[in-house]
């Protein structure tokens, strides 16, 4: 049984520094996704528990041991890179069993274990190709391959899937969602891309600017981002963010002023905020319906047909601009005036603190 | 792009005059070395009666077999041992990539342009205080230290392109460093230290300055060296020294044509980097 | 659940080292013994000869030092002054020569040379390369002798006059020698350049065409900075093999007649050895390790200087 436990993590590079503060729990069998922008150090942080970069503070514990000074090959993890990694030299074969081979262990046993391993990716009709022969979904698999087959306590994905095509993509993400399943193993996943995360994740930790920003499941980070940071990067089209301020305040309701005009917001429990308040006003674009009695009026922008939906950008009476997502092909044109409303309670408030209020 | 045909056709003879160019002395040597013996040839002519038996021997006189034998056994001393060297020091190098660390690099580098005639003298004094003088191991040792700052600088270049996850890997799959480099980095690196090896390999048989001053004793040099003693010796019966020579030649020329592509490439690399 | 505002996303470079210490530590066991016989046969000697600089020295009887002394003599006495210059004069062919005809061919060719011609080409002019530069000079001194080709085909031509013993001249001796490096280097130099010329995309030829460009406007604007690099180490090549000469002068004169042929190279090896000065050898030396590479250090940054 092997869980992870990070505590007060740091990374500088030299004088900066990449991973501010990180704590974190992963308990066995879970699927982590770490999210995050480029540079936000997710991908720093995976490195970290496998062992490539050195730790500057804090503690990482793979099940009960401590493993900061523990080589990469004596944490019983294992790693998926983003490039692959193949060894362009060995057959996909000795590819897998490179590690088994290292580590001492008897030719049957290894065999097995590889044709196992290749068995649980259907990739046995692979074994004698070298990786140059191999495409990228192929290769993909033989990287799984390689990384499963030595039975890991944790495993480690780097942004596997992002040099694969739309498709392909697709199917791996099942494949993985599966493999989950059938290993008995800690899996930790990094992505940039959040329907990955969405997808995959019983858990997801965003990162931002080396700190994490929310932990949680893939809904409860959809339907309650804690803070501005989250309400943008998860979900897409990305939520429209408007400035306002608070109106007035009733029970479990707040009316918000975009301008000169008034919306409601429900929220849950007791606020301080007070009439008055800066807030920002979030609102996920398939939230908006065309509602001809709804609060928000102004101009269709540019009108984009998916078929089953239309994406519509509407430039508010205030000169905000915002994007709705309604349902089928509406019948809207660029230039004529729309009116949006939404649901109270679908909606999302956030303080100048940029922390979510209610 | 098609090319205008005269352009062609220029471009062609000013190469085939440059390959008779190159051509000329070997052809004006041959000639020589057919003429009967101590006589003074004339030129660049057929002779009338082709003397053969010159290259018997020069083969003779010059202790061809032994001179091989020589050259061989200083090759086996310097090259494996050179490449093996380099090809762990560029992998250490290529991984030693801080600032704190380019200095270490920087020092090799400055090993390039150094001409060897620069250490030559102490080179002496210090190959007599080990007792090695006249003996095979006083060019195999400085030859190894010489060429540190073009096989280092080499082999780096071509471990600086391995990608980085290899090596992590590798880590990561339980190999040790050296285990690693073995394994994973040695087998990649077979194309760099191919090269590597052809270019030490001729370097080595060509090699002049050191035989010259760290050996007398032809049987004991490098073809090159043991040539230039031959020379030494034999100066005034020109088809004699032909004929020596062109037999000195035959190995390096043989080994060239054999494996031509090779050469050339690594040759071609070799200036680039170099 | 942990929560923190987003901190502001810098554009953070990732340095170049990644991998933990212990793992540059281990690099270390890899470079120590190549660095070892670095420093033995070449940083130690090079020190060495350093301080031999400062001595007077026959090399056996006691050393005594002598400052700058033998400095003084190289950058002073008339004859090593000479020979220093011929080291140069040996650049103007050495360099010169196979650098402006191989450019001459690289231009009139502007393709690769494939094929069978190509191969042939390619080993033919390879060939001077692969060969020890002893058997150049012996060759080419057979060339030079008195009944050797070059004068065979000078008289045929009628230039009887000019024939001569052309090694043993005091006026031509420098330019024959001069002549043995360059035809060492000239295959290099020509594929080199061949090679480097197939690199320049052809449209810019096609578009300097349309702009009006003659074929010497398409030569220096866009066959000459395309070749750049290659010219550089062609230049870098054959500058170190004529400041560094020595066995070529060995072989086919000696240095002679007088010291008209005679280089540094050469000149140390005669003052350590034959003359007994290892000071004022070893000072040749140290000045002429610093010609190389202040001869060498402009042609590097002219072919940086692109990037």
């Amino acid at each position: 049984m092997a869980g992870l436990t990070i505590r007060s993590v740091r990374k500088n590079y030299g004088p900066v520094p990449v991973i501010k503060g990180v704590d974190l729990d992963i308990a066995h069998g879970e699927f982590v996704v770490f999210v995050g922008p480029s540079g936000c150090g997710k991908s720093t942080l995976l490195r970290m528990i496998a062992g490539l970069e050195d730790i500057t503070e804090g503690t990482i514990a793979i099940g009960d041991r401590v493993v900061n000074d523990v080589e990469p090959r004596d944490r019983g993890v294992a790693m998926v890179f983003q490039s692959y990694a193949l060894y362009p030299h060995m057959s996909v074969y000795d590819n897998v069993g490179f590690g088994l081979k290292l580590a001492g262990t008897p030719k049957d046993v290894r065999d097995a274990k590889i044709r196992e391993a290749a068995r649980v990716l259907q990739m046995e009709h692979l074994l004698d190709r070298k990786p140059a022969q191999l495409s990228g979904g192929q290769r993909q698999r033989v990287a799984i391959g390689r990384a499963i087959v030595r039975q890991p306590d944790v495993l480690l994905f780097d942004e596997p899937l992002s040099n694969l095509d739309a498709a392909l993509r697709g199917d791996m993400r099942m494949e993985l969602a599966r493999l989950h399943k059938d290993l008995d193993a800690t899996m930790i996943y990094v992505t940039h891309d959040q329907v990955e995360a969405m997808t995959l994740a019983d858990k997801i930790v965003v990162l931002d600017g080396g700190v994490v920003q929310q932990v949680g499941t893939p809904l409860e980070l959809y339907n309650k981002p804690a803070n501005l940071f989250v309400a943008g990067f998860i979900g897409a089209p990305n939520m429209n963010l408007v400035a306002g301020t608070v109106d007035a305040i009733n029970a479990g309701e707040l009316t918000i002023a975009l301008g000169a005009t008034k919306v409601r917001v429900a929220i849950e429990g007791a606020t301080s905020l007070k009439a008055g308040d800066a807030v920002t006003l979030g609102v996920r674009p398939h939230a908006l319906t065309a509602d001809a009695s709804g609060p928000l009026k102004g101009i269709v922008q540019l009108i984009e047909q998916l078929g089953n939906e239309t994406v519509v950008r509407v430039k508010l009476a205030e000169g905000e601009e915002i994007t709705a997502v309604l349902p089928g092909q509406s019948g809207h044109a660029v230039g004529a005036p729309i009116t949006l409303a939404f649901d109270p309670a679908s909606a999302h408030l956030f303080g100048t603190d940029q922390l979510r209020v209610g | 792009m098609t090319l205008p045909r005269p352009n062609t056709l220029v471009a062609r003879g000013l190469i085939i005059l440059l390959m008779i160019l190159t051509l000329l002395p070997f052809l004006s040597m041959l000639s020589a070395a057919l003429a009967p013996q101590g006589t003074y040839p004339n030129g660049l002519q057929w002779p009338a009666d082709p003397q053969w038996g010159n290259f018997v021997r020069a083969f003779e006189v010059a202790k061809m077999d032994q001179l091989l034998l020589s050259s061989f056994l200083i090759v086996l001393g310097v090259v494996p041992i050179s490449v093996l060297l380099a090809t762990m020091a560029g992998y250490g190098l290529a991984k030693l990539t801080t600032n704190k660390y380019k200095w270490l690099y920087l020092i090799f580098v400055f090993g390039l342009t150094l001409p060897f005639e620069a250490v030559i003298t102490p080179l002496y004094y210090e190959v007599r205080a080990m007792g090695l003088l006249n003996t095979r191991f006083a060019i195999i040792l400085p030859l190894i230290g010489l060429y540190m700052p073009f096989g280092v600088y080499w082999m780096r270049a071509h471990f600086l392109n391995v990608p980085h996850d290899l090596t992590e890997a590798a880590q990561l799959d339980g190999a040790s460093r050296w285990k690693e480099f073995w394994h994973v980095q040695v087998p990649l690196a077979r194309p760099a230290i191919m090269s590597l090896t052809i270019l030490l390999f001729l370097w080595t048989w060509n090699q002049f300055l050191l035989p010259v001053v760290l050996v007398q004793d032809p049987m004991q040099r490098t073809m090159a060296g043991a040539l230039g003693a031959f020379q030494g010796q034999w100066g005034t019966d020109i088809p004699l020294l032909c004929a020596g020579a062109l037999l000195i030649l035959t190995p390096t020329i043989l080994i060239f044509l054999m494996f031509q592509r090779q050469f050339v490439a690594a040759l071609m690399q070799g200036a680039v980097k170099g | 659940m942990t929560s923190a505002p987003a901190a502001q996303r810098q554009e953070q470079r990732l340095p170049q080292t990644r991998g933990s210490r212990k793992s540059r530590k281990a690099a270390w066991f890899f470079v120590a013994p190549a660095f070892a016989f670095y420093a033995a046969f070449v940083l130690v000697p090079l020190a060495m000869s350093f301080y031999y600089s400062f001595l007077r020295w026959d090399g056996i009887g006691q050393a005594r030092f002598h400052g700058i002394t033998n400095y003084v003599t190289v950058l002073t006495d008339p004859k090593l002054l000479q020979i220093i210059g011929n080291a140069f004069q040996l650049v103007g062919y050495f360099t010169v020569i196979p650098v402006v005809l191989g450019l001459a061919v690289a231009s009139v060719i502007r393709g690769h040379m494939a094929g069978p011609f190509g191969t042939a080409t390619r080993t033919i002019l390879f060939l001077p390369q692969v060969i020890p530069l002893v058997a150049a000079g012996i060759a080419w001194s057979w060339m030079f002798a008195n009944t050797g080709v070059v004068n065979q085909g000078l008289r045929a031509i009628g230039l009887s006059d000019w024939a001569r013993g052309w090694l043993g001249d005091f006026v031509w001796a420098l330019p024959a020698v001069g002549i043995i490096g360059a035809w060492v280097l000239l295959g290099l130099c020509t594929i080199l350049l061949v090679t480097g010329i197939t690199k320049i995309d052809p449209s810019l030829y096609e578009a300097a065409r349309l702009d009006g460009a003659r074929p010497w406007h398409e030569f220096i604007y866009i066959t000459l900075p395309g070749l750049r690099q290659e010219i550089a180490v062609c230049v870098t090549l054959t500058v170190i093999s004529a400041l560094a000469s020595f066995d070529i002068v060995y072989i086919a004169t000696q240095g002679g007649p007088g010291i008209t042929t005679m280089v540094p190279g050469l000149e140390i090896y005669r003052l350590a050895f034959a003359h007994r000065q290892v000071g004022l050898a070893s000072a040749l030396a140290i000045v002429l390790m610093i010609l190389v590479l202040i001869s060498i250090a402009p042609i590097q940054w002219f072919a940086r200087e692109k990037k």
